[in-house]
């Protein structure tokens, strides 16, 4: 009796805890919530994040400023060996540059043959990285750059080189980019010389997983990887990446963007995104359940045939169902 | 002569201090200096202050600010939102309720009690989240991220009594109103 605090307070006690156990399930109803109807508690995370995140850069952007400080200050005192380094490369890359050189010349004569233009509306806003996904469960990186600046949901990001990952989650003045190496993200590629199809599959690792190949016979290691500009999700083409294989033998992806240090980001201006407003409904067939009603064969006798036997073209497309979350 | 002193932590200064320091360990947990994924977890330091303060001074960690913290941290750091405060709301209870008894017993007592809860708190999340099918990532994370943060509980009691004067009340220890702690 003599430890009991709140001896005064006796008719407190119960009432806490019912709060207690209001509080606790009113964290499980929005996890459920969550659960159910992804797409709404998303967009009311991204207005938490807008709201949050970018009163916290008085405070960040010094502590990073002097943490890549610190880092370059280390990358000084090895900078003797970097420029050895460098000179080999050079030497190696004067070579490349020969061959480049070459293989420019020999593509534009391609070019010229072929009418080839390049896609002029596959524009891009430059972001810079303000956080991080402060998880070592999640990958992704926060943008300076939002709603404000047009962006949708769901258009790509890359490096100077490769594609990064994708907008996913927009705020006012922020937007979230979901990496390729999320748990989360999937995108169809094509591995280039071989014209495999493949979804890659992140997994946390710094190598995405190259899943449902076809032939895995035709791919090999160092096999350039583009996306597919398949299911309305990216343009095509966008460089990814190039085939390794992982010390378990399954394909993975050496990433041709630079993941150590993202700073700054393009969104490419895709014209291709579908809006995710719903949290999906069942996938049917839109059209074309019944088959056109069999016409008559008179000139055969027997049971009747199945649909779709005697014509080829009776059977029904496959379209895509619209409205069905592409993530 | 030696004046009576006040009690060192009062509850408001406690109460901010703890504040604080959810606020510096969410920002430092979003610094943008890590893109790269680890090959390991790390661990969750906000979970361990947290778990200290419902061992240690729970009379000044209101529930209100332990649901708005672990919420804040669910939306900004990507977790499914409300699942992971609810769990932790339950292990600070479960402290809470017992940190009369840790007050009196020793500190490898309390260390195991607040284990048990942060292994809880990360396995029933993981079991939680594999049950409804959502992508997550593998459990040797969750179970790195566990024994990290047991393992660094004893510093982070120690920082907290050194620096910040959390410590575990005497017995019959008086607040500034003559209250019982």
């Amino acid at each position: 009796m003599p430890r009991d605090r709140d001896r005064g307070e006796e008719f407190a006690r119960p009432i806490r805890r019912l709060l207690v156990a209001l509080l606790v399930l009113a964290c499980l109803a929005l996890f459920l919530v969550w659960r159910i109807d992804s797409p709404r508690v998303e967009r009311v995370r991204a207005q938490v994040v807008d709201a949050v995140v970018p009163r916290l850069d008085w405070m960040m952007a010094p502590v990073t400023g002097l943490a890549q400080l610190a880092g370059d200050f280390r990358s000084y005192q090895r900078i003797h060996e970097q420029n050895l380094e460098l000179r080999r490369e050079l030497q190696q890359m004067m070579v490349w540059r020969e061959a480049a050189l070459r293989l420019e010349q020999e593509n534009a004569k391609l070019r010229d043959l072929n009418n080839v233009s390049l896609d002029p509306q596959l524009t891009y806003i430059t972001g810079t990285v303000m956080a991080d996904s402060g998880s070592p469960f999640r990958q992704s990186v926060l943008l300076n750059v939002g709603g404000r600046d047009g962006l949708i949901d769901g258009w790509p990001t890359m490096d100077g080189i490769g594609l990064e990952g994708r907008i996913s989650g927009v705020g006012q003045t922020t937007s979230r980019v979901i990496l390729l190496t999320d748990t989360s993200s999937r995108i169809p590629v094509v591995v280039q010389p071989s014209g495999q199809k493949a979804i890659l599959t992140g997994d946390n690792s710094a190598y995405p997983l190259l899943d449902f190949l076809e032939d895995r016979d035709a791919v090999r290691p160092g096999d350039r990887v583009v996306t597919a500009g398949d299911g309305q999700l990216f343009p095509a083409d966008l460089f990814v990446g190039r085939v390794a294989q992982g010390t378990d033998g399954r394909l993975r992806l050496r990433l041709a963007a630079d993941y150590e240090r993202l700073e700054f980001v393009r969104v490419l201006r895709s014209r291709m995104v579908e809006a995710i407003a719903d949290p999906g409904g069942l996938i049917v067939p839109v059209t074309g359940i019944e088959p056109p009603p069999p016409e008559e064969a008179p000139d055969l006798i027997g049971p009747p045939l199945p649909p779709g036997f005697l014509v080829g073209t009776s059977a029904a497309p496959a379209t895509p169902p619209e409205g069905v979350p592409s993530d | 002569m030696i004046e009576a002193r006040p009690p060192k932590t009062q509850p408001w200064s406690a109460r901010i201090t703890y504040l604080a320091l959810a606020f510096v360990l969410l920002a430092a947990a979003l610094l943008p200096l890590n893109t790269v994924p680890r090959s390991y977890g790390t661990p969750d330091i906000l979970l361990g202050v947290t778990a200290a303060w419902a061992a240690r001074r729970p009379d000044t960690l209101p529930i209100l600010v332990i649901a708005g913290v672990f919420l804040l941290a669910d939306f900004l750091f990507q977790r499914p939102p409300g699942l992971y405060a609810a769990l932790v709301l339950l292990m600070t209870e479960r402290l809470r309720r017992r940190s009369t008894r840790l007050r009196k017993g020793s500190f490898p007592g309390e260390w195991l009690a607040v284990s048990l809860g942060i292994a809880a708190v990360g396995l029933a999340n993981h079991l939680i989240l594999s049950l409804l099918a959502t992508p997550q990532a593998a459990i040797r994370f969750t179970l790195v991220q566990i024994i990290l943060t047991i393992a660094l509980y004893p510093v982070i009691t120690g920082v907290a009594h050194m620096a910040l004067g959390l410590r575990r009340p005497a017995q019959g220890e008086v607040d500034a109103l003559g209250h019982k702690l």
